[in-house]
């Protein structure tokens, strides 16, 4: 199938539904963080300034099952490694000045960069990353928001579906890579590693092992013509 | 969670990014064979991140309503469904069974 035909274009549909998904996101993420910080303001300030959902998820995770402070900084900095392999995935399709790049590379998520790469020029790859990324604060913001001033009225989040929002997201992001070969791959290595790791490996690593579905992919031969 | 431990996270977190996105980058334009294998790491990690979200609860592997969810939303994927209505058809089917079947 050729690369024209496999794009995630970001029109009107794509950004709700990222905005959803993070509005989602962020209520459930933040209702859990104000139960165990127990202050409204850190709860926000951690919000903005780790600006990784599942580092503060994995931290709490590990104080929760009774781990030292430094045991549960460690698995939160261990579960944002996807990120810096991510933000290596965006910088190789950037031609842009340092800070451009800095800036890119902090805010480097799935959604935004599993949709940036798959655009056919680096002003493309650019402009689209920048779009979704602000479709994902969009978003994140008012879910935070929700989450943390009226938690208490939304209740269990989970009794909603919210926590099968994210997954469906990140689905439909990769769903296009995973009509191509090595795509398919790539995906089917990556999560079988992770799925196997998951109750040896300590939080965090199933993630980072995952890398090695993409090394495995590049052995499939791909027929002339397609990607 | 202290002040000084959202810091300490937050650095470590921006700290990985922007390793990433410098010594990740260079090391791709030094080898070309990273630039492939870049291109398919988005693929691989997503990937395993559905699989933590989707299959496990804690540290064990699971399956309850939320397979449910991300399978319609499979399905959506593969008929090119718009993206919206594939999130809210996941969490619709995930909450319609939990309700159904009181989990």
């Amino acid at each position: 199938m050729a690369d024209a035909d496999l794009r995630v274009k970001p029109d009107w549909g794509v950004l709700t539904g990222i905005a959803f998904t993070f509005f989602a996101l962020g209520v459930t993420v933040n209702v859990l963080v104000l139960e165990r910080v127990g202050s409204e303001i850190k709860t926000v300030v951690a919000a903005i300034v780790v600006n990784s959902a599942t580092s503060e998820l994995a931290y709490l995770a590990v104080r929760d099952a009774g781990g030292s402070v430094l045991a549960a900084l460690i698995a939160g900095w261990v579960v944002a490694s996807r990120f810096g392999l991510l933000a290596a995935g965006l910088g190789g399709r950037l031609q842009v000045g340092r800070l451009h790049r800095a800036l890119a590379g902090l805010q480097s998520f799935d959604p935004n960069v599993g949709v940036a790469v798959q655009q056919p020029t680096s002003h493309g790859v650019m402009r689209v990353f920048w779009m979704v990324t602000l479709a994902m604060h969009a978003g994140w913001w008012s879910g935070t928001f929700v989450g943390v001033f009226l938690g208490n009225i939304i209740g269990d989040a989970d009794r909603l579906g919210l926590d099968a929002v994210f997954p469906a997201l990140m689905l439909a992001v990769i769903g296009n890579l995973l009509r191509q070969r090595q795509g398919m791959t790539a995906a089917l290595a990556g999560g079988g590693l992770c799925a196997v790791l998951v109750p040896i490996a300590p939080a965090g690593v199933p993630i980072i092992v995952s890398l090695v579905g993409a090394a495995i992919a590049m052995r499939v031969r791909v027929p002339e013509g397609t990607t | 969670m202290t002040w000084l431990v959202i810091a300490l996270l937050a650095a470590g977190v921006a700290l990985q990014r922007l390793a990433g996105m410098f010594v990740g980058t260079a090391l791709i334009a030094r080898f070309p064979a990273f630039e492939r294998l870049a291109s398919l790491i988005p693929a691989a990690v997503v990937s395993a991140v559905i699989v933590q979200l989707t299959f496990t609860s804690k540290s064990s592997l699971v399956i309850d309503e939320r397979l449910a969810g991300v399978a319609v939303a499979g399905f959506l994927v593969w008929r090119r469904a718009p993206m919206v209505v594939t999130i809210v058809a996941a969490a619709a089917v995930t909450a319609f069974i939990r309700a159904a079947f009181g989990l």
